[in-house]
């Protein structure tokens, strides 16, 4: 795709004697009209006195009324929707309420403390599911034990569904079918003329021990700076007019674990990992500002807070790069509007987390989820950190995005999926860089998607032969 | 048309051994960058043509590619023997270019980016300069600008941090008093111990030359420990001479070096009145203590945060610390009756005490150390009646810290030795200073 428009483009080869009457042709980088709808995950008063309780309260009353709507368009307007309170034994009706998964492999602080006599610290696991799970969906008043055709092990705590079932005499509500809010309403999207670009990378991880992917990152900031390449590649490259970097900029070792629990003298000369790693940052920054806007969106190791929604790198941390007004700091998760196409995603904590627990692996298919569940984060406060919001839980998507993606995921994936009022969304995992050497391009006329590679030549290719036989 | 830049590059590549990168030539030579890749492809050509041995190049292929059913626009770094074979892999090739020369052959790539990153660097506040791309907007903002923008920005967020005081202020409040109150009694302290120097100091410098520049101020302690035997040799040969200045001096002396564990053998040698003294000493010794510790800036820092941690709950922090041992009952109960006694000489800092010394064991890798707690408060178990006993307990484990540093175990003999004399001969009036003691 952007291979094909690049080629296209009429260049020069720079296989030639230089020229010196002219400098070379330069490209206006495409601007594109922008604005940031992320103010719904700032956090105004921070106050973490509260109780998480409110969230789900929040998210039940408000999820209530759509779920209510999709499961009378699903079973017909004569459903019997009903509340936990008024059921009765037998009976077959519609119930909305929120799953909650009782697991037993789930970490627990209250169990660790409770069996204190045996301090061994529960394993960390890939999942944490196990056969011996427990579906049960909660509405304001009460609970109720599921089972029947519904998926345990895909689903997961704190989504918001209705049921089709009846309770049976053990107590236990047989479910017979079950939906979910899907996709929520989309603003078309305007007919773009020509071709335009958004890159989207994510898991830079700057501080990295070793340096391997810094030639692969310079000569991304080299392709969208028009340095690389010849005049058509530049041309192309000029249309890209935007870069979103989702989160985790950082390497998850400038996180030194050992700070809290060394002595302060032992560390009191060292410097934190991250400072380093941050300057590195201000500099790569400071080359892509001065050619093309950037959105930075932080990640589950950057320096910021931790919990979800986590607020916008502050930019004193970046003194070189802060002067441009190309540089934009946002929050995770992220929601803009460029030029028209409305994007929206996180840093991929809400995606690791649901992968954790439940059976779904693959990054997409766990984007696509959320977005049938309407929720950016349906496991956020149980068992991914989150802010204790009480009003509103700011999670819950209001509007469809065109694209949607998350970031540090193993590998790049994307898809177009369509939903039932004719929703067009782009969906996007966007691959860890420093591990794949990926980013992707998000065609915003077409809403195709393509990544891109960047690869230089090591010592290990070589050396692999010998290596296997001196092993 | 002048070729002076082949000259330029030879003398780069050849002479000064350099990895010429079509980036780092451009900064270098203030050129466009594509000016820069055909100058080098010039220069290669013309090497080529010259048939010159040993001349290496890389170059930048960039293109679309298809991997495993995926279409990818991928952008790599090849040496020149891969270049063809690297073509040849790609379905559609949109441009190469030379991307660096240099005489030695790469085994990877790192050197690459190392090269421009110093180019970069030196350049950063115009690094897009040579590129080929303009970006109107991206514009630096002057310092004016800049205010505007950051007062927008912080206009809706004034609220929030309006609030923040609030949450923390009950933090803070707690933390405070705890912060400021060792700093008076710190103060306090450094002032009696000066004064004491003070007068201290007048009969010593006379008469020892060694003690003397270590006793002045307190501050002089990192140079006493370097001949802490001289100092101690020194001031006792001399007092046997003059019984009753002794005691002054080796209070003194006492004060001053506290970290010098062999100062403590002196004590024992003016007898009759020394004991006597002894109460004061050791109460001006564990205030004084204190000061010099904080000399050192390490110790200060911890100090520090010792008191300020565990200050607001003494009580709580002691059951958090040691939940499952029977010590905490035993030493609670001694504790408030010693309390009151010694309440005049300051229960404030006995607090501290008790916290730092836990605090110590805890965050200090000086595991051992916590063996010597658990037998000092053993020995304090016992102490209730004779108060010579709780006396001795609570000095060792700190003897124990000092001599970590000296690392002498022998003086620690001596001393323990020294210290059962000392009890016996000591009356019961000490009771409350000891009590006071016991108490950490």
């Amino acid at each position: 795709m952007f291979s094909d428009l690049s080629a296209q483009k009429e260049g020069s080869s720079v296989l030639c004697r230089p020229a010196f009457e002219d400098q070379g042709p330069v490209f206006e980088r495409e601007t594109l009209c922008y604005s940031l709808c992320s103010e719904r995950y700032g956090v105004g008063e921070r106050s973490f006195s509260r109780q998480y309780a409110h969230i789900y309260a929040a998210r039940l009353m408000h999820m209530r009324p759509l779920l209510s709507e999709r499961a009378q368009q699903k079973w017909g307007s004569g459903v019997l929707i009903k509340k936990l309170c008024d059921l009765e034994t037998g009976q077959e009706c519609c119930i909305v309420g929120t799953l909650f998964k009782r697991m037993d492999l789930q970490p627990s602080i209250l169990r660790e403390i409770s069996e204190e006599h045996n301090l061994l610290p529960q394993p960390a696991r890939a999942k944490y599911i196990s056969d011996a799970d427990e579906l049960i969906l909660e509405d304001e008043l009460q609970r109720i034990k599921l089972e029947g055709k519904i998926d345990r092990d895909k689903c997961v705590t704190g989504s918001v569904v209705a049921i089709y079932g009846a309770e049976k005499n053990d107590g236990k509500f047989t479910v017979e079918d079950f939906c979910m809010a899907d996709l929520p309403p989309q603003t078309p999207r305007p007919a773009l003329g020509s071709d335009r670009f958004v890159l989207l990378a994510s898991g830079l991880g700057l501080g990295n021990s070793h340096a391997d992917s810094m030639l692969g990152l310079q000569l991304l900031v080299d392709m969208v700076t028009g340095q690389l390449g010849d005049t058509g590649e530049q041309s192309g490259a000029a249309t890209i007019s935007r870069v979103l970097l989702a989160g985790n900029l950082l390497s998850h070792s400038t996180q030194d674990k050992d700070a809290s629990t060394k002595a302060k003298y032992l560390t009191k000369k060292t410097q934190a990992g991250s400072v380093e790693a941050i300057r590195l940052l201000d500099e790569l920054l400071l080359q892509l500002v001065a050619s093309v806007p950037v959105d930075v969106m932080p990640g589950q190791y950057d320096p910021t807070n931790y919990t979800l929604p986590q607020q916008p790198l502050h930019r004193c941390m970046f003194p070189l790069s802060s002067v441009y007004p190309t540089l934009q700091l946002a929050s995770n998760p992220y929601e803009a509007n460029i030029d028209g196409v409305r994007f929206l995603g996180s840093s991929g904590q809400n995606v690791c987390d649901i992968q954790r627990y439940s059976t779904m692996d693959s990054h997409l298919e766990i984007l696509e989820e959320t977005l049938r569940l309407r929720h950016l984060a349906p496991t956020a406060p149980d068992t991914l950190g989150c802010y204790p919001f009480y009003q509103k839980d700011p999670f819950i998507l209001e509007e469809c995005p065109h694209v949607y993606f998350s970031g540090s995921a193993p590998a790049f994936d994307s898809k177009l999926i369509k939903g039932p009022d004719g929703q067009e969304v782009l969906l996007v995992t966007i691959p860890e860089f420093s591990s794949t050497q990926t980013a992707c391009l998000v065609n915003l006329s077409t809403l195709q998607c393509e990544p891109v590679c960047f690869s230089a030549f090591s010592a290990d290719e070589d050396e692999e032969s010998e290596m296997n036989v001196s092993h | 048309m002048d070729e002076l830049y082949l000259d330029n590059i030879d003398e780069y590549v050849n002479d000064h051994n350099k990895i010429v990168t079509y980036k780092w030539l451009s900064l270098t030579l203030g050129v466009h960058v594509n000016t820069a890749k055909q100058m080098l492809y010039h220069y290669l050509e013309h090497k080529r043509k010259e048939s010159s041995p040993q001349l290496h190049a890389t170059y930048l292929v960039s293109g679309k590619s298809v991997d495993n059913g995926q279409t990818c626009h991928k952008v790599s770094v090849v040496r020149e023997e891969q270049l063809e074979d690297f073509k040849s892999k790609m379905t559609l090739v949109v441009s190469i270019h030379v991307y660096s020369v240099q005489k030695a052959l790469l085994r990877d790539s790192g050197p690459l980016y190392s090269v421009d990153y110093d180019a970069v660097k030196d350049n950063l506040k115009n690094c897009s300069r040579y590129s080929s791309i303009r970006c109107a907007s991206a514009v630096p903002m002057s310092s004016v600008e800049l205010r505007q923008a950051r007062e927008k920005e912080q206009a809706p967020t004034s609220v929030p941090e309006n609030k923040k005081p609030a949450v923390n202020g009950g933090a803070s409040v707690a933390s405070k008093p705890s912060a400021k109150a060792p700093k008076g009694i710190m103060g306090m302290l450094s002032f009696k111990s000066t004064s004491k120097n003070q007068d201290g100091s007048k009969d010593i410098k006379p008469e020892q030359k060694e003690v003397a520049p270590v006793t002045d101020p307190p501050k002089s302690k990192p140079a006493a420990k370097t001949n802490p035997m001289a100092n101690f040799f020194g001031s006792q040969t001399k007092k046997a001479d003059r019984p009753i200045k002794e005691e002054q001096e080796a209070r003194t002396a006492v004060v001053s070096e506290q970290n010098q564990s062999s100062q403590q053998e002196e004590e024992p040698e003016p007898e009759p009145a020394a004991v006597q003294q002894k109460d004061t000493k050791t109460d001006s010794r564990s205030k004084t203590k204190r000061i010099e510790e904080s000399d050192s800036e390490e110790e200060k820092m911890e100090k520090k945060k010792r008191r300020r941690i565990k200050r607001p709950e003494p009580d709580s922090s002691d059951e958090d610390v040691i939940p499952d041992s029977p010590q905490p009952l035993e030493t609670k109960d001694p504790s408030p009756k010693k309390e009151v006694e010694a309440a005049q000489l300051s229960h404030g800092n006995s607090e501290t005490k008790v916290r730092k010394r836990r605090r110590v064991l805890k965050s200090h890798v000086f595991l051992d150390d916590e063996g010597c707690m658990v037998t000092e408060k053993g020995y304090e178990s016992e102490s209730y009646s004779e108060t010579e006993d709780d006396f001795q307990p609570s000095k060792q484990p700190r003897d124990n810290f000092k001599a970590k540093l000296p690392s002498s175990s022998k003086e620690n003999e001596k001393k323990s030795q020294k210290r059962s004399s000392a009890s016996s001969q000591k009356g019961t009036k000490q009771a409350s200073i000891t009590g006071f003691f016991q108490k950490k």
